[in-house]
């Protein structure tokens, strides 16, 4: 990240896929202190207050949560004065297996021009069998009632998270996910953080690479789940690319966006 | 043991049953009563409807075609269109756990 800011192509990627994964984010030493703090999380703190006076100071996860990478990777999505949302240390005993979880977070949320993010910071090494948490990338912009997608067993595209200590996940609040299950002998550990911007989440991210026509291709990416829907999340990824890079008339391809807002009639009326 | 039913759903993009399957879904009774562990599956266990049908699955359900509006016509949700496919088959004990 320049300026540990998003680039432009980083941040067609959030808004095509939802999610963006970065290893190394949090150093080891920090991560195995960040762990410890974990097996004594308590509850939410104060819910919609700014993030910087209500988040620990002096402690691991406080340190973490404000290394200067992880702060950049905040401040490109929703702004350098997000609000603290809320927080959670998901636990996955060893042994504990989980059956259908595909759900969508909190309650459904139709703001426009608007997302939240979450954090999810692993702070252990967590192999495939550990049971990190799955997520189908692009599915942000279909709201659902929460846990109603269970029923989605399986799905084309679905990831999970395979990484190495100090890897962080950031992620639209509204990408379909789950838990899976942990087969092994070892604990598993997740800590989320989810922060509301204060702020139009727009032109936030490092925009000198704004131009690169990689942008598009980006956009137009296809998770294998798609299918005869493709255009229409194209439309929806346009639509939020425009808003969040400022560029109201951006399109690409065969421009579907056309089949709204091209109307002579209403233009010579 | 007398044969119960399995239901396997197939999810897709467009209701026909040669559409391509974008998820699946398998409730097996034969099995027991719940999915207390899912293992990570990325291919579906058949291309399309037809496929699971020449493997003995019948077809309780397809889907009817939407009406699509002014409102609602760009709108995204859940996935549009599902086959709901049917086997019967020998029923096991339930392991304790499931």
């Amino acid at each position: 990240m320049k300026d540990n800011r998003l680039t432009s192509k980083e941040m067609a990627q959030f808004v095509a896929s939802g999610y963006l994964k970065f290893e190394d984010m949090v150093p080891k030493e920090l991560c195995d202190a960040c762990l410890e703090e974990m097996r004594h999380n308590q509850g939410y703190l104060a819910v919609g207050t700014p993030f910087e006076d209500t988040w620990p100071k002096g402690t691991a996860l406080g340190d973490a949560f404000r290394l200067p990478q992880v702060q950049g990777l905040i401040h490109s999505l929703v702004g350098p004065e997000p609000l603290y949302d809320h927080h959670a240390a998901h636990l996955t005993k060893a042994g504990n297996t989980k059956g259908p979880d595909m759900h969508q977070d909190s309650v459904i949320d139709f703001r426009e021009n608007y997302f939240d993010i979450q954090l999810s910071l692993f702070p252990a090494d967590t192999p495939d069998e550990m049971g990190g948490t799955f997520l189908v990338p692009g599915t942000q912009y279909r709201n659902v009632r929460t846990g109603e997608i269970h029923i989605y067993h399986h799905m084309r595209g679905k990831i999970w998270a395979s990484c190495p200590a100090g890897t962080m996940y950031v992620w639209n609040t509204r990408v379909w996910h789950g838990a899976r299950s942990n087969h092994t002998g070892q604990d598993r550990f997740m800590y989320k953080l989810r922060l509301n911007p204060t702020q139009p989440q727009v032109g936030l991210f490092d925009t000198s690479d704004l131009d690169d026509p990689e942008i598009g291709k980006i956009l137009n990416t296809n998770h294998g789940w798609e299918g005869n829907d493709h255009r229409y999340e194209l439309m929806q990824r346009i639509k939020q690319w425009r808003y969040v890079s400022d560029q109201p008339n951006y399109d690409v391809g065969e421009r579907f966006m056309r089949r709204i807002e091209y109307q002579p009639q209403k233009a010579s009326a | 043991m007398p044969a119960v039913q399995d239901i396997l759903v197939l999810f897709q993009t467009t209701p026909a049953l040669t559409a391509n399957v974008v998820a699946w879904a398998r409730y097996d009774a034969s099995q027991g009563t719940g999915i207390p562990d899912l293992p990570d599956e990325s291919e579906p266990p058949y291309a399309n409807a037809m496929a699971a049908m020449r493997d003995g699955w019948q077809v309780i359900q397809m889907s009817e075609l939407k009406h699509r509006s002014t409102e609602d016509g760009y709108e995204l949700g859940p996935l549009p269109y599902q086959t709901v496919l049917s086997k019967f088959n020998e029923l096991k004990e339930e392991n304790a756990s499931s």
